[in-house]
């Protein structure tokens, strides 16, 4: 019996010894691949927030922008780091109207597969993305940008020409935003292929992508063999994994307390810029909030200034235009028409007469209580900026249940129309212009964000689309902040600046552009 | 009173144990008298203050009173886990019984499902049910229910197993007695010491998992003061504020431990056969 014990005892130890040094002998082998490959190539692992699973341009916003920012696909133009736009797979464009556009599409780019870049495939591609926008396939919107009567390839000369439906000034900007990335046709059924300096290898939903050197490259060299995008939902999370050494670079970290810590520690480069990007709410105005008093309260009852530098430690810069204040759109001549201000709210609320007759705690509306549906998604604090609103909200006595979401979902919702309000994260110039970003509030487009709708902002909002004179665009911009200010049409919290932080000894070149359209790009390499 | 005196000091243990756990009750029960601040009143501007005379546990990332957080949560976490208790022990209890008296088909069938759902992992089974159902504290009680209840079910099968053979039992079928007379009047009142017991040792793995559901997003939703939920809350900053993750711990620390000892002694005073230092199930663990 006794000697039965022991057998088990020696047998059981082993078992733990083996399994223990199993796992750690899994472990060393992941570390060390941060280094380099198991070839011997070179290898990055970077982390990133995963905003969808797709990369096809197609699909939606986020994963045309996945198309581009893992380095897998290029539009026919780009931004630089001042966000002028310069050309990419067009390396030269001709127009006399602004509405006829002749392309020229670079010789001897190819894709990731070998296949030849050609005017056809780049109309192609284009057409396709429109296509599926008609048919409900897609859910990517590209004619909220332009629209084509007519795209004509001609292989011989090599040019695509674009023929718009009306004047459109702003072309080569527009066909930079990741919409208009440009995917090879002729096996987009059974894979993503793009132009870009590396190309996926393998993808796991929701985990991680491989991607591998795009051997056919056009624009220099491609530093790295191999690299891994771990999908990381959580901040601190992607923070802890640069420290451990576990991944190499990445992108947004959005707790200031791990941010601050990066930024303090040498071993560490933070590359920060400041933000083209409006974190805001949109309201459904179909819904509770198409009633103007309460929008107004809501307006005065949150207190931006200390969301943006307290709540969120600094991540974001307060503000109260849809156009940040870095931005030359005159955001020094607007007039913040229901700042933060509590008596106000109350007195808004009391006169429009939504008050709490039951005595529950709660202001009612039409004989409802008022409940909001605040949907949220955890990217770039807007979760943190969703909660401190609800809590705002409440002290006012307007309930505000906030649930928070992956992207996807919340986007979906937004589409639906499912929600009282809904946060939002976007670059405000997106093809180096506002108009597009402010064509969301224009009443046929506004469905997706909570259809505001005023004839007056329509009106300014089609004299800009015309409008090529740059001080009568500028003017028009400033008049149509003012209006959606003065319509409380959209909470605006502040300005978000993005950041980068890479390990000094493995990385270099990890500098974050305003337009963040672009991770991984060539210019992040092994460090010397 | 003198009976009392008696059993106190039999059980002293037990006594201190039952004292400690009244005490956490009277926590939750004495939330709004004990609590500084309102749970709930947030100030944005006094966002993740240290600890201090005004605060004294600090204040979370939305400028909530820490303090009064912890103590709110008790009435969360410790409603939950019992409510939860409650319902594992008697699903489980009625369904053992079902099983082990009537046997056959009804028995294949419960004792198979609970086959089904042992062969998983409570916790992921727990959490793929939570997912299903969204996220909310009612939720977070269901899943974890459902994955739960087996153990007694179990349990109590094989205690039916037992007792049915027992000659009090042949009596009272020889007498005239009905099925369910015999389970109210015999079976019931014997499988109850062992079912109380280990429903107490549980009540403490139930804060427990509740507490991880919340802190995973599949239970409380914010703003409950929920101490899981107050972790998870606490996490993005561990490194420089280590009191918003500190005192929710400890929170469930202490109560989880308390409810394991009540639990651990509550068998000392119900096993008769533990009494006596002799029994069985001692024995056979030394």
């Amino acid at each position: 019996m006794r000697y039965r014990r022991k057998i088990t005892a020696v047998l059981m130890a082993g078992v733990l010894a083996a399994g223990l040094a199993a796992c750690g002998g899994n472990g060393t082998q992941d570390s060390g691949s941060g280094a380099s490959s198991e070839n011997g190539g070179t290898h990055l692992n970077f982390s990133c927030y995963s905003y969808s699973n797709s990369m096809d341009p197609i699909t939606n916003v986020n994963s045309s922008w996945c198309f581009l920012r893992y380095g897998v696909g290029e539009c026919l133009f780009r931004f630089d780091e001042n966000v002028e736009v310069e050309n990419a797979l067009c390396d030269s464009y001709e127009t006399e109207d602004y509405t006829t556009w002749v392309l020229h599409i670079r010789e001897g780019v190819k894709f990731s597969n070998g296949n030849e870049l050609t005017p056809t495939v780049v109309k192609e591609s284009l057409e396709r993305l429109y296509r599926t926008e008609a048919d409900g396939t897609g859910s990517s919107t590209p004619s909220q940008y332009v629209s084509f009567s007519s795209i004509e390839a001609d292989d011989a000369a090599g040019t695509v020409t674009l023929v718009c439906s009306s004047r459109t000034a702003a072309l080569p900007g527009i066909l930079a935003y990741p919409w208009y990335g440009i995917v090879d046709t002729s096996v987009i059924d059974s894979q993503v292929i793009g132009t870009g300096p590396y190309q996926v290898a393998s993808l796991e939903e929701n985990s991680a992508i491989e991607l591998v050197k795009n051997g056919y490259y056009w624009d220099g060299e491609v530093p790295y063999d191999s690299i891994t995008v771990y999908l990381t939902e959580d901040s601190s999370t992607k923070a802890m994994a640069l420290k451990s050494g576990d991944v190499d670079l990445v992108e947004n970290i959005t707790t200031p307390s791990d941010l601050a810590e990066l930024e303090a520690d040498s071993d560490y480069y933070v590359s920060a810029t400041a933000g083209v990007r409006l974190g805001n709410s949109y309201f459904n105005f179909h819904g509770v909030l198409g009633n103007n008093a309460l929008r107004q309260a809501i307006f005065c009852a949150v207190d931006d200034e200390t969301m943006c530098n307290v709540t969120v430690g600094g991540m974001y810069t307060p503000g109260c235009s849809v156009l940040p204040s870095s931005l030359s759109y005159g955001y020094e001549q607007l007039t913040d028409s229901y700042s933060y201000d509590l008596e106000r709210a109350v007195q808004i609320l009391d006169e429009a007469g939504i008050t709490d007759t039951d005595g529950d705690g709660y202001r009612e509306l039409d004989g409802q209580n008022i409940h909001l549906n605040y949907l949220a998604y955890s990217s770039r604090n807007l979760d943190e900026f969703a909660q401190a609103v609800a809590i705002s909200l409440e002290a006012i006595g307007i309930g505000c249940a906030v649930t928070v979401q992956d992207y996807d979902t919340a986007l979906a919702n937004q589409s639906a129309g499912s929600f009282d309000l809904i946060t939002s994260n976007a670059i405000v110039v997106p093809t180096g212009d506002p108009s597009g970003f402010l064509g969301n509030f224009y009443s046929g487009n506004s469905g997706t964000y909570g259809y505001y709708e005023n004839e007056e902002y329509d009106a300014l909002y089609e004299r800009l689309l015309a409008s090529v004179d740059e001080q009568e665009r500028l003017e028009l911009i400033i008049e149509m902040q003012q209006l959606l200010i003065d319509d409380a049409a959209t909470l605006v919290h502040g300005y978000y600046n993005s950041t980068f932080a890479s390990r000094a000894d493995k990385v270099a070149g990890a500098d974050i552009t305003p337009m963040d359209y672009y991770w991984i790009t060539t210019d992040i390499r092994p460090a010397e | 009173m003198e009976k009392l005196k008696n059993f106190v000091r039999k059980n002293p243990a037990f006594t201190v144990f039952f004292l400690l756990t009244l005490g956490v009750i009277a926590i939750a029960v004495f939330a709004p008298v004990l609590a500084t601040h309102d749970p709930y009143e947030a100030v944005l501007a006094d966002a993740v203050q240290p600890p201090g005379p005004e605060h004294w546990f600090g204040t979370d990332r939305m400028g909530r009173d820490l303090y009064s957080r912890v103590i709110y949560g008790a009435r969360t976490s410790l409603a939950a886990s019992l409510a939860l208790v409650c319902i594992i022990m008697t699903a489980g209890t009625l369904l053992g019984i079902l099983a082990g008296w009537f046997g056959g088909i009804l028995d294949a069938v419960i004792m198979r499902i609970s086959d089904m759902m042992i062969s998983f992992p409570g916790m992921v089974l727990a959490l793929a049910v939570a997912g299903i159902l969204g996220a909310s504290m009612t939720n977070a009680v269901i899943a974890i229910a459902v994955v739960s209840w087996t153990k007694y079910a179990r349990l109590v099968r094989s205690l039916v197993l037992k007792i049915r053979e027992r000659d009090y039992i042949a009596a009272a079928r020889v007498t005239g007695s009905t099925s369910s007379h015999i389970l109210w009047k015999y079976l019931l009142p014997n499988v109850l010491p062992t079912i109380l017991i280990t429903g107490a040792t549980d009540i403490g793995s139930m804060i427990m998992e509740i507490a991880a559901l919340s802190f995973l997003g599949f239970g409380a939703k914010a703003p409950t003061a929920e101490w899981g939920l107050m972790l998870n809350e606490g996490r993005a900053y561990l490194t420089a504020a280590p009191w918003l993750m500190i005192f929710p711990g400890l929170a469930i620390f202490i109560t989880v431990v308390v409810f394991n000892l009540l639990g651990d002694s509550l068998r000392d005073v119900l096993d008769p056969r533990d009494e006596q230092g002799n029994g069985f199930g001692r024995k056979e663990n030394e």
